[in-house]
């Protein structure tokens, strides 16, 4: 997140994706960073909606909608912002995003509206994006800010798929209403659908992302 | 240095803009928006009277089910009858709406019975913010299909239903949930409402 980027990239001399920055945004984002697995930023969400695997990918869908569009206008914004009022600033473009998603989903999903409740209004709320906009794009040209944008919406919507795949395989046996686990040899188990499963799920995965991924080089100094 | 009016411009335009959007957009998309609710309320009306039905029926779909076998009868100002005329032409069943204060926030439904208008069909809840896992339950299933078959007067004739505490033993009694007893009495008191107006209609 240094200027690097902004020189690289603002006056317009983008080459490849935005000047081999691009790429490293991206992976920083849905990976090295990634908001839940390692930052455990917007949580509620990720516990509360992630009851079965089509509910995790419309959030996924609305967080990657919002991330990308709200960190591109603070970007391009963001040498007329007034300093004082930016983060009121940031939330009004949010919250615009954030209403947008949810009438579309009130006009067009109806079923996947009610069963998401409040959860899609709350993402005006989630860290992430405030986050993102706050620490990227405020800093970052437009094109570099949506490639962060998408990253983190990725990297946010990737984990929430895992933990509802998971969920919805053993809570219920199926997987996008496919029935995996027959009923003759396994017993659904209701924990998973409710509450806590979700914060075992959530435990595990953080687990296993950070067994993979392999210490944090800075923590392990 | 940016000045205060500067500051204020910019929050004004930046504030139109968005408000100006968000307007574009829940203009474009209200019709979309109330035939969903209005499918809804129709799904609820057929869930309660027990009209057999696709569970993966479009908005589209069930409104057509709907106008097919319902007949919507105005008895009074205050009481309109949702009939289930099925296409032999007969009464099946009825609907009627209920609301009222919950316990935190209006709770409505529809209380379906059959055609003799006192035997209980069905219960929905359309529309209800009680606390979650407590009077939130009213929607479960466990709670809802108590209700088939009671009677919607008492041994003496007289019109309610009784939303009790612990097995209720008479005919027109159901058993509460335990810990919302407030929301319990909230939805027997509206209910009770609509159903005196059937029985002294009725008369």
């Amino acid at each position: 997140m240094s200027d690097g980027g902004q020189q690289l990239c603002g006056g317009g001399t983008c080459k490849g994706l935005c000047g081999g920055k691009g790429f490293e945004t991206l992976k920083d984002g849905a990976w090295t960073s990634n908001p839940l697995a390692i930052q455990v930023l917007g949580i509620c969400s990720a516990l509360a909606v992630t009851n079965r695997l089509e509910n995790s990918l419309v959030m996924g869908a609305a967080l990657i909608f919002v991330c990308v569009g709200s960190n591109l206008f603070v970007s391009l914004l963001r040498k007329h912002t007034p300093h004082r009022i930016r983060m009121i600033a940031e939330v009004a473009i949010i919250a615009t995003f954030v209403i947008l998603f949810d009438q579309f989903l009130k006009a067009f999903y109806w079923d996947m509206s009610k069963q998401l409740g409040p959860y899609v209004g709350l993402i005006i709320t989630n860290c992430i994006v405030m986050g993102r906009a706050e620490a990227f794009a405020l800093q970052n040209p437009p094109v570099l800010s949506i490639v962060d944008g998408f990253a983190n919406g990725f990297g946010y919507a990737v984990a929430l798929a895992v933990i509802g795949a998971c969920r919805e395989l053993f809570g219920s046996g199926e997987i996008l209403g496919y029935k995996l686990l027959s009923a003759t040899w396994y017993e659904p188990n209701q924990l998973m659908i409710l509450a806590p499963g979700a914060f075992f799920t959530f435990g595990i995965v953080i687990a296993v992302f950070n067994a993979i991924k392999g210490p944090d080089e800075e923590e392990s100094k | 240095m940016k000045g205060n009016v500067y500051t204020l411009v910019y929050s004004a335009i930046l504030g139109t803009a968005c408000a100006l959007l968000l307007t574009a957009a829940a203009t474009f998309t209200k019709p979309y928006q109330d035939a969903n609710k209005e499918a809804e309320e129709m799904l609820n009306i057929l869930t309660a009277l027990k009209v057999p039905f696709d569970e993966g029926a479009t908005a589209k779909q069930l409104i057509e089910i709907y106008e097919a076998n319902i007949k919507e009868q105005d008895a009074s100002d205050e009481l309109t009858y949702y009939e289930y005329r099925p296409a032999s032409g007969s009464l099946e069943a009825v609907a009627v709406r209920f609301a009222g204060p919950g316990l935190w926030a209006p709770v409505k439904g529809f209380l379906a019975m059959e055609a003799d208008k006192r035997t209980i069909r069905g219960i929905t809840f359309y529309e209800q913010e009680e606390t979650p896992g407590l009077g939130g339950d009213i929607v479960t299933d466990k709670f809802r299909n108590q209700f088939a078959g009671k009677s919607i007067v008492d041994s003496s004739g007289a019109a309610g239903i009784v939303i009790g505490v612990g097995k209720q033993t008479q005919d027109n009694g159901v058993d509460g949930i335990t810990g919302a007893t407030m929301t319990c009495d909230k939805v027997q008191q509206m209910i009770n409402e609509v159903l005196t107006m059937i029985v002294e209609e009725g008369k």
